[in-house]
């Protein structure tokens, strides 16, 4: 449980280290392991992120933790990314654009979390929270690491102030409750689509320990 | 499930009153009005209060595109976050929704008790209310003042021993008493509890003591012996420590307090079961710290130390006692003051458990011939 998923972000973490310089094709040895470490957190998150948005979405009452809630997406919901996309689109994505998308979507979702945790009722909520956030920080670090693994200029994302530029505050409380809901929403969306963007990332760049061992037997 | 309404910018209906606090048992009548872009009816809106849908018998048209509807006797809130009222088209999509917040007035905390760690800080907890309020969101806050001096000073670090707890840690005074009080506030009022007036040096702990070593005292099987180091924070304050020590069995959970331990460091614990492993736990009070005659406050128990005694030696040989005998405390005893005499008393080597054996088979039959 908790004591796999802070392995696995503590070695995204890491991962951010020059890769052994002995090898050949050693960026991509780092770059290899940084994308499946990076997988295995998407994969945690999206775990983690059950439970938080469950326990959030009671504190919100019903209808927002009712299973088939479908409430309109307001134009002002538009600021937060969307990862619903074209699937030609999705596919002809070059791996520089996959990554900044996802690194990009995940630093404004990190943004908007954190001011939801200034706000949150119960020390439960908050705590649960504040350690998620943790968590996609981890997530945001290690695509960055990734991308500079494979020599491609991290986005110049925003600069992380508690309320990102053009966001306007909820106008009234319920329309707050709806802005959460479809921020938690995008959250699950796009750690969905992250975990079959690294998937498609991993066979294009496979880990180069597993060709070094065919090599050595002759293969 | 139904097509959601096209997104416009302007809101597609307004609610009124818009996210409103009540007081439980309160009335409300709300109105649902649909901007004017919006090809809706009255007729055409239904009402939901967190999720359910609400009887039109207690809906009113007010006019062509509002709707009102009415709630008599409202219970506290379902979720601190507010009761979910929303205005919805016939299709059942989302027009406007509006919070509400329907409680209590917070109670006056109550409780309060505060503890400083080596004089070095201040932490305090207290209970909520009677009603123990949970509908709204309650904000707590912890002041304090020296008694003498006006300003009045905020407590910062909250929850740091529990939910209803904050914590001060620096800048306090000394032989001068403090006020304390704790403000509750909510949605619908503030609760001011009791002022509680204390000084720093009643109220200190400390930190458990340290070096805690338990170990056998020679081969007493019934005895362990606890040493520990009095705890080094306040030693250049003068005060008296009082120690309490508690032990428990490996696998129970029943701890026994060994309560008048005074100012020493060291202790026996006897009457203790052979062979048995037993954890240990010691604690410090700072008493009469600068000579006060309060006692102070207990501090945490030191991490448990374990240690066991010895196994109890079974005789040698056959020639046992029949029964339940070997196992007399009486025989035990006696064992132990055999041991003692071989060491110390040279040339008594006779004597020894077997002796004591032999005259118990020797007591028996000389029973059994007296009564026959």
């Amino acid at each position: 449980g908790d004591s796999w998923g802070i392995f696995t972000f503590l070695c995204a973490a890491l991962c951010n280290l020059p890769a052994l310089p002995a090898l050949n094709c050693s960026e991509e040895l780092g770059a290899g392991q940084s994308i499946q470490q990076t997988y295995d957190l998407t994969r945690y998150l999206e775990h983690q992120l059950r439970t938080l948005a469950g326990t959030y979405l009671n504190y919100l009452g019903p209808p927002f933790n009712e299973p088939d809630f479908n409430p309109p997406r307001l134009a002002r919901a538009e600021r937060v990314p969307s990862a619903t996309v074209d699937l030609d689109l999705w596919r002809g994505l070059t791996d520089n654009a996959r990554l900044a998308a996802n690194y990009r979507a995940y630093s404004r979702l990190l943004c908007y979390l954190r001011v939801l945790d200034g706000q949150v009722g119960t020390a439960e909520l908050r705590h649960r929270l504040a350690h998620f956030c943790a968590s996609l920080q981890g997530l945001v670090l290690s695509i960055g690491g990734v991308m500079s693994s494979l020599g491609y200029p991290l986005p110049v994302g925003p600069a992380g102030p508690p309320a990102p530029p053009g966001a306007p505050a909820a106008p009234n409380d319920f329309l707050k409750k709806m802005d959460d809901f479809w921020l938690l929403k995008e959250l699950q969306t796009w750690l969905w689509r992250s975990a079959k963007d690294f998937n498609r990332l991993k066979k294009k760049v496979p880990p180069a320990v597993v060709t070094l061992r065919l090599e050595a037997r002759g293969f | 499930s139904p097509p959601p309404p096209p997104s416009l910018s302007p809101d597609p209906a307004v609610i009124s009153p818009q996210d409103p606090t009540l007081v439980i048992g309160s009335s409300l009548v709300a109105t649902c009005t649909v901007s004017p872009d919006f090809p809706l009816k009255a007729e055409d809106l239904y009402w939901t209060l967190n999720g359910r849908r609400l009887p039109a018998t207690s809906y009113a048209t007010l006019g062509p595109s509002t709707l009102s509807v009415a709630l008599a006797h409202l219970n506290g809130s379902r979720q601190q976050s507010g009761d979910n009222l929303v205005c919805h088209s016939r299709d059942g999509g989302i027009l406007a929704g509006s919070c509400l917040y329907v409680g209590l007035p917070p109670e006056k905390p109550v409780n309060i008790t505060c503890w400083s760690k080596n004089m070095k800080d201040l932490t305090c907890k207290w209970a909520p209310g009677t009603e123990g309020e949970t509908f709204l969101h309650t904000n707590y806050t912890l002041k304090y003042k020296l008694r003498w001096y006006g300003r009045d000073n905020t407590c910062q670090e909250y929850h740091t021993a529990g939910p209803y707890s904050c914590h001060i840690p620096k800048d306090l005074a000394l032989f001068t008493p403090y006020e304390i009080w704790v403000e509750a506030s909510n949605r619908l009022g503030v609760a001011v509890s009791d002022v509680v007036m204390l000084d720093i040096l009643d109220v200190v702990t400390t930190d458990p003591p340290s070096d805690v070593h338990v170990s056998r005292v020679g081969d007493l099987e019934d005895q362990l012996s606890v040493r520990w180091s009095s705890p080094t924070a306040l030693k250049d304050f003068f005060f008296q420590a009082k120690y309490q020590i508690q032990y428990r069995v490996e696998d129970s959970s029943e701890w026994k307090v060994v309560d008048d331990v005074g100012n020493q460091t060291s202790c026996r614990l006897a009457g203790l079961r052979p062979g048995t492993v037993y954890f240990v736990q010691v604690r410090c009070n700072p008493f009469s710290i600068y000579g006060s005659k309060k006692a102070g406050i207990w501090s945490d128990w030191s991490n448990p130390t374990a240690a066991s005694t010895p196994r109890s030696e079974r005789s040698a040989g056959g020639c046992d006692p029949k029964g339940g005998e070997q196992n007399t405390t009486l025989r035990r005893e006696l064992k132990q003051f055999f041991g003692w005499v071989k060491k110390h008393a040279y040339g008594c080597s006779n004597l020894g458990i077997k002796l004591y054996d032999q005259w118990r088979v020797w007591l028996q039959k000389s029973h059994k011939t007296r009564n026959q």
